[in-house]
């Protein structure tokens, strides 16, 4: 086992089932040669080849339109959006043609959208977006957001050997920040949440990026225990964990990098709302990004995102409650 | 009283800025107040008049309350005026806040602070809540079970709202109080070795009550005082035995038909009498003449298992005789002049009895000589 950064394990991951499997292509914008915007596809055309890793032109709907005709003859194409903003121009062949196929035709679609998503970065507005709810809302589409080098490994390989179209958000501030022991070769992880603090007193529900603002909140607090609980796919959101860890806990933060209005976290609050009701101690409280655009300038987008100060505060709110 | 943010709930007047009659602008500084964290000014909502003020300098107040009236600007060219308004109160810039926290309440309970009380039998009327404004935590409700719970483990009992004594039982009730504060009760017990009663009962078939019954019957025949009436002083011995026979009607009470001239039946008549009286009362069929004037009763309780009982009398009548479970137990038997233990059917049987009217000499001679026949029947 070799530590790896959750980029190099992304990386791995490609490899891997470029390795295991001759019906894994790689598609996307400057992967080959260049390596990938972010380098994730570096080494790999030259190892595998061209007609393998394979430089598309710059149209994300061609992208994901290709690979679902690549999947109904029968491969596994992984498709990578150089920004997950981008993915906006092939919305209409994820929605309406990937995530419909199955229910329409009777065709598996088994493709991997993979969207480095989030901000922290000093990006803008179009590339410092978290669009999942956009493709939650969508029946047919799967959704997954690692928050660690170990899921996204096991995640990427779970999605490339799903039969459903996967939408796979990487996100870019975890690229390089975060590392963890890897094991090579394949495997996968499950598509269920992940408890990785316990406590009693409080749970905080988060995902990707924001796991790693929860944890700091929740070391920042000495005076009760605070749960936090790792979704890990969104799509299929793990609604018994999730009731599991409101029975324990009686009050529930649940944070959002994505704008607030209807982002995934809406979804869990709903749930719980509606069948965690008797257990409740207190009101669901959700922290996440205004509905806004979000800001070029350092200063104001840290303002904007939810850091680890906001969920701490809103974490003493409600156990102060 | 506005409010200065999301969790700011009160606030501290520092000064005032303008005083009665002043006039002021819109979103002009009227006064200033202090949170727990900082200081602010406060606007007027509108321009105009400023009418009263209504709390002084030092004074911390919820946000929401008045602290201030005024009348708006075109009413203020034409005083006295109608048009009021309140300064920091509803109308306030609080009230235009667009998101608040929610508040903690300390007489509304959340869904898991309702449930977990109820599960653990806490009364949350008697918790001291330690959330928010004296909201009470599930936290709370734990201690609160946890405090009250007994060494055995089991928390406090909160019982379910009381109901109405049947009138059966309001009527049962007032018997056995009346019948405890009129008589002096006393009770004796005798101990029976009961074989000669089972081979009885089951050369003819029945259960051993109507061979007591028949063989009590026989006893009190020689024993009158106790098939008697004592109603204040007046005392009645009688001639008849009118037997009683205490039959349970499970949950709703108990009733005591009356077997009229017992003497004049033997076990197998007394049996079939006693069958059919208390199928009737089961049945709730039994006529009013068949529930009166008793003159001495038989309480049954043994076939459950108990070995003894202070049975109330069954007012006016002077003696109860209280039949318990038949149990083999080892007893000394002398055979041949020779003591052996042997293994015999024994029962207890109680007489509870009028002191008023008896002593206990007599009650003890009654039951020596009602072993003597029931262990001599045959």
């Amino acid at each position: 086992m070799s530590e790896l950064t959750y980029l190099e394990a992304i990386s791995d991951a490609l490899r891997v089932a470029l390795r295991e499997d001759d019906r894994v292509l790689l598609l996307g914008e400057d992967i080959g040669a260049f390596g990938g915007a972010f380098k994730v596809t570096a080494g790999l055309q030259q190892e595998f080849g061209a007609d393998r890793v394979f430089d598309t032109p710059i149209s994300e709907e061609a992208i994901v339109g290709g690979a679902v005709g690549a999947a109904i003859v029968g491969m596994r194409p992984v498709c990578e959006m150089q920004f997950a903003d981008f993915v906006a121009c092939a919305f209409d062949q994820l929605v309406n043609v990937a995530g419909k196929l199955h229910w329409r035709a009777g065709l598996a679609a088994p493709i991997v959208v993979r969207l480095p998503c989030g901000g922290g970065v000093s990006g803008g507005p179009y590339h410092s977006q978290n669009p999942e709810a956009w493709f939650m809302h969508a029946p047919g589409l799967k959704v997954f957001a690692p928050s660690s080098a170990y899921d996204a490994k096991g995640l990427l390989l779970a999605a490339i050997a799903d039969p459903n179209p996967v939408i796979f958000l990487e996100h870019k501030y975890l690229y390089r920040r975060v590392r963890g022991e890897v094991p090579p070769g394949a495997y996968t992880t499950p598509q269920s949440a992940n408890t990785v603090r316990d406590g009693d007193d409080l749970v905080v529900i988060a995902y990707g990026a924001m796991v790693h603002a929860a944890l700091a909140a929740a070391e920042a607090i000495d005076e009760a225990g605070v749960r936090v609980l790792d979704l890990r796919t969104l799509v299929p959101l793990d609604e018994r964990a999730i009731l599991d860890a409101v029975r324990d806990c009686a009050k529930v933060v649940v944070v959002d990098e994505a704008n607030y209005t209807c982002a995934a976290g809406a979804q869990v609050a709903s749930l719980i709302a509606q069948y965690g009701y008797g257990d409740l101690d207190g009101p669901v409280v959700r922290v996440a990004t205004p509905d806004a655009p979000i800001p070029f300038a350092p200063s104001l987008e840290r303002a904007a995102l939810p850091g680890v100060e906001r969920i701490r505060d809103a974490c003493r709110e409600l156990l102060a409650y | 009283m506005p409010q200065l943010g999301i969790t700011v709930t009160e606030g501290t007047l520092i000064a005032w800025r303008r005083q009665p009659g002043d006039l002021v602008a819109r979103d002009e500084a009227i006064c200033d107040v202090s949170s727990d964290k900082v200081d602010t000014e406060i606007p007027a909502p509108a321009a105009g008049r400023i009418l009263e003020l209504l709390i002084e300098v030092g004074t911390t107040v919820d946000a929401g309350t008045v602290i201030a009236t005024m009348e708006e600007e075109e009413s203020a060219l034409r005083a006295p005026s109608p048009g009021a308004v309140a300064v920091g109160g509803e109308d306030g810039p609080a009230a235009r806040a667009p998101r608040e926290a929610p508040r903690g309440d300390a007489e509304r309970h959340s869904p898991v602070v309702m449930r977990l009380a109820a599960e653990l039998g806490v009364a949350l009327e008697t918790v001291a809540g330690s959330g928010r404004d004296g909201r009470v935590r599930r936290e709370d409700v734990l201690a609160a079970a946890q405090g009250s719970t007994t060494a055995s483990g089991a928390a406090l009992y909160v019982p379910p709202a009381a109901g109405r004594l049947s009138r059966m039982r309001q009527t049962i009730g007032e018997h056995v109080k009346r019948s405890l504060r009129e008589s002096a009760t006393v009770t004796s017990w005798i101990e029976v070795d009961f074989s000669a009663v089972e081979a009885r009962r089951r050369a003819l078939g029945v259960t051993a009550l109507p061979v007591v019954a028949a063989a009590t019957v026989a006893t009190l025949a020689e024993f009158g005082e106790l098939n008697a009436w004592l109603d204040g002083d007046a005392y009645t011995v009688h001639h008849d035995v009118n037997l009683g026979i205490a039959v349970s009607l499970g949950a709703d009470g108990l009733i005591v038909p009356v077997v009229r001239a017992a003497q004049a039946l033997d076990v197998e008549g007394l049996a079939a009498a006693i069958a059919d009286l208390a199928g009737r009362a089961r049945a709730g069929s039994l006529s009013p003449d068949e529930v009166r004037d008793g003159t001495f009763t038989i309480t049954n309780p043994g076939q459950f298992g108990t070995f003894m009982a202070t049975p109330v009398l069954n007012q006016p009548q002077v003696a109860i005789l209280d039949i318990e479970a038949i149990v083999r137990r080892p007893v000394v038997v002398t055979e041949g002049g020779a003591e052996t233990i042997a293994i015999r059917p024994v029962c207890v049987l109680g007489l509870s009895w009028d002191h008023r009217a008896l002593d206990g000499a007599y009650a003890a001679h009654f039951l020596g000589a009602l072993r003597e026949r029931l262990q001599g029947v045959g």
